[in-house]
């Protein structure tokens, strides 16, 4: 009766979602197989169950579309279960969960890395598969990724001379720093027209032609195409040259060229599966400032730009290498009077076994009149995956400031440098970045006499400890995570408060504990508790340090307080071996703005997520919008995107607030 | 009623059952499932799992019985075993296969053949508790209509 009844469920329309979702259950053993798919109904899920996975695979292919996922166990006697998920991966667009009774770490890992969206342990539990459709969406929603790929050159268009440098590195982020700018450009480029042609120029390959012979893509086939993409390297391999290195017959260069495509794609949801970026550069900076920068020239102040970066190698040695970079840069611009400041910003490095180390340096010169910029910085958190995910990476994020410049004539220099490790469990590579923050900065404000802030963060391997020392009551901070803070304080016509808070909680409560403050936040224990919040109260003038000075705020909140222009600019970066997607995201705000965010919060809420975007401004670029949306939505296991955007164009006294603290778990539930 | 007796003594078996760690949550997960509409199922699963189970324990002591044992497959095997044993909620069963693993990984052949016989005693114990449960439920379902 049950299964004619889902049927019938399942006909009577996909409104309601979840129920009559179609998954197919592959298990080699029949028990399993059997209270698994039992579980799948209970569920109210279609569920298609067989125990080999030649048989699965068969019918995957025979009927792309039936399926909605897939539950795939990992031992197989026909056939591994991550070589079902590779395959899967490559030949159609499903998400795959894997299944198995081994939790160790490494097996975790390569399922990952494989490009499962889960990995679910034995015996498995109806609570976990009431949730698996949330992958279904997941996967729908972070689709339309690759659209934004027409940002990256929307961001590019005015090549302006003057910024060419800076844009250059700032969103093509090359891992040669002398990178050629147009050369990625002209990747990008034609990777948006077809992900395979590259600097092939094949026009003649549309991509979505569909009708070549078609060609069964065995494993072992697969394995010869990975070597030969992992031997030229996957930016530079051009279908030809892996048909020369595979050396097989019959095959076609439009075959290689069509699964390089695949191929490229999978890597992409790979790492929109691992990695959890959210990297922000908030530079706030009157609008010749962004003039000035070319890039954002004509994009009325506001971009996003997401998109998941391909691993860089990733090959069937398994290890998941996600370098994931994520950027704070904090902008300081020239307070007062003309000035001239040097911004670096976002030097962020990765090391990792595989990718060399990814510099990433932003600079900006300007000279500004009156204009002030303050630097805002958001946070990065580095996202914490569930257990399961913890392995990868390691986000080095680091952003330098430094001002050149005076502060109500007082020299100040200001430096920060973050760094996010990701807590790993275990083969983590490991940021062997060592940050420091040494801001210094010396703003006599009303209140505050003196504010000088050392922000040290070092990331080793567990722990990354920020100390930040004021005259004030705020001293010594430390977190086992990285936590930027950086307050400047200025009392020209200007106050800058550029805070940066990231937080990451795991096991303990580190939220409260290095906040000092009575942070609500790490309820949920071994959750990342990611808060980056924005909550940007209007508070005109308020030149008070107190909020400054609050531990709680400080920590946990982003404060811009600006009398002129404040401009947001995001910019996350990832990057990959060679290949690297650079996103930024750019909003600017002008008025008087102050923001502070209670940083954790443990619970999410999408909406709030949506309802920020509905804040932005209508005259934002018209990418906006949808773009931060599938930003956000496109954060498969991460908070890719959440970036408290925060955008404001016009000069009213806006005031509108987001708490982003997210648990971990529920984002990605909500998402 | 012999029926309510024999209710009585199915419920009994269970919670002895589970309280001597024979069986864990999963087990009660799948009998919760079966009282939800799933007339049957623990019977069946409970029927393959001892069908299942039989047979990769024969299939360990085979490989062990090896001149040269190959552990990699004991592994498989053991581990196959795992999988379904904690499928099924068998407990006793699945931390006796957790305590194979240190064997093979020794690649001691002496450590498996006893932990073998650790996880066959479990299973066999596990089957006839499982034969009681199915044969006390026949009976009620006999008096009940």
């Amino acid at each position: 009766m049950r299964p004619e009844e889902m049927r019938g469920v399942a006909a009577r329309g996909r409104d309601q979602f979840p129920v009559g979702m179609r998954v197919l259950a592959v298990d080699d053993d029949p028990v399993c197989l059997k209270v698994l798919e039992t579980l799948l109904r209970r569920c109210q899920y279609h569920v298609t169950a067989t125990n080999q996975a030649v048989i699965a695979l068969r019918m995957l292919r025979e009927n792309r579309d039936m399926f909605d996922l897939v539950i795939s166990d990992v031992h197989m006697p026909d056939m591994d279960g991550f070589k079902l998920l590779e395959l899967v991966g490559l030949e159609m667009d499903l998400p795959v969960i894997m299944l198995s009774g081994n939790g160790e770490t490494k097996t975790v890992m390569k399922g990952i890395t494989h490009g499962a969206c889960d990995y679910l342990l034995k015996p498995v539990r109806i609570e976990e598969l009431r949730n698996i459709w949330q992958h279904v969406v997941r996967r729908k929603f972070s689709t339309p990724d690759y659209v934004n790929l027409d940002t990256y050159e929307e961001c590019n268009k005015p090549p302006n001379a003057d910024s060419g440098y800076v844009y250059s590195q700032v969103t093509c982020g090359s891992p040669d720093q002398n990178g050629r700018p147009n050369k990625k450009r002209k990747d990008y480029h034609s990777e948006e027209e077809g992900e395979d042609e590259e600097s092939n120029g094949q026009d003649d390959d549309d991509p979505s032609a569909p009708k070549r012979p078609r060609v069964v893509w065995s494993v072992e086939l697969h394995r010869k195409f990975v070597a030969a993409v992992n031997h030229l390297g996957i930016d530079k391999a051009v279908p030809k040259r892996i048909l020369e290195l595979m050396n097989v017959e019959k095959l076609t260069r439009e075959n290689v060229a069509s699964h390089l495509q695949k191929y490229r794609l999978y890597l992409r949801r790979l790492s929109a599966v691992a990695s959890q970026q959210a990297g922000i550069v908030a530079s706030l900076g009157g609008k010749d400032h962004f003039l000035r920068m070319g890039a954002f020239e004509g994009l009325q102040g506001y971009q996003a730009f997401t998109s998941p970066t391909a691993l860089p190698s990733f090959s069937a040695h398994g290890l998941l290498n996600s370098p994931r970079n994520n950027q704070t840069a904090l902008v300081i611009q020239g307070l007062a009077s003309s000035r001239s400041i040097q911004t670096a910003s976002g030097s962020s490095t990765t090391n990792h076994s595989i990718v060399d180390a990814n510099k990433y340096h932003l600079s900006l010169r300007g000279n500004q009149q009156g204009n002030l910029a303050q630097g805002l910085v958001t946070s990065l958190g580095p996202a914490q995956l569930q257990q399961k995910f913890i392995n990868e990476e390691t986000g080095d994020l680091s952003t330098i400031l430094s001002v050149n410049g005076q502060a109500n004539g007082t020299p100040g220099i200001f430096q920060s440098v973050t760094s996010s490790p990701l807590l790993p469990q275990d083969l983590v590579e490991f940021t062997q970045g060592k940050v420091d923050i040494q801001p210094s900065i010396r703003a006599p404000s009303v209140r505050l006499e003196h504010l000088e802030g050392a922000v040290g963060a070092s990331s080793g391997l567990l722990e990354s400890r920020v100390s930040q020392q004021c005259a004030t009551p705020l001293s010594g901070y430390s977190a086992s995570r990285l936590l930027t803070n950086s307050s400047f304080n200025n009392n020209g016509a200007t106050r800058l408060c550029g805070t940066t808070s990231s937080a990451v909680a795991r096991d303990t409560n580190v939220g409260a504990s290095s906040f000092g403050g009575p942070s609500p936040s790490d309820t949920n224990q071994k959750y990342l508790n990611f808060g980056s919040g924005n909550s940007f109260r209007q508070k005109i003038n308020e030149r008070s340090g107190d909020s400054l000075l609050d531990p709680k705020l400080v920590w946990s909140s982003s404060q811009l307080t600006s009398n002129f222009g404040l401009g947001a600019y995001h910019s996350m970066s990832q990057r990959t071996n060679n290949d690297s997607i650079n996103s930024s995201h750019c909003a600017r705000m002008t008025g008087q703005t102050s923001a502070s965010a209670p940083v954790v919060v443990p619970q999410t809420k999408l909406d709030a997520l949506f309802s920020e975007d509905l804040q932005m401004p209508r005259n934002a670029s018209d990418l906006s919008i949808p773009r931060l949306q599938s930003e956000l939505s496109s954060s498969t296991c991460s908070f890719d995107g959440l970036l408290n955007s925060i955008i404001k164009v016009e000069k009213d006294d806006i005031s509108f607030g987001d708490d982003l603290g997210c648990d971990f778990y529920s984002l990605s539930a909500c998402i | 009623m012999a029926a309510a007796a024999l209710k009585g003594q199915l419920n009994t078996l269970l919670s002895s059952m589970f309280s001597e760690g024979l069986v864990d949550e999963q087990f009660q997960q799948l009998r919760m499932l079966q009282e939800d509409g799933a007339p049957g199922f623990v019977a069946e699963v409970v029927t393959l799992f001892c069908d299942d189970a039989d047979r990769i324990i024969a299939e360990i002591a085979n490989l062990l019985e090896q001149p040269v044992v190959d552990f990699d497959k004991v592994d498989g095997s053991v581990h196959q075993l795992k999988g379904s044993s904690a499928s099924v909620g068998a407990q006793k069963v699945k931390l006796s296969c957790m305590q194979f693993r240190q064997f093979y990984e020794a690649k001691s052949k002496d450590g498996c053949l006893m932990a073998l016989s650790v996880v066959r005693n479990a299973f066999y114990e596990m089957r006839s508790n499982f034969q009681t449960m199915l044969q006390l439920e026949q009976q009620i379902q006999a008096y009940d209509p």
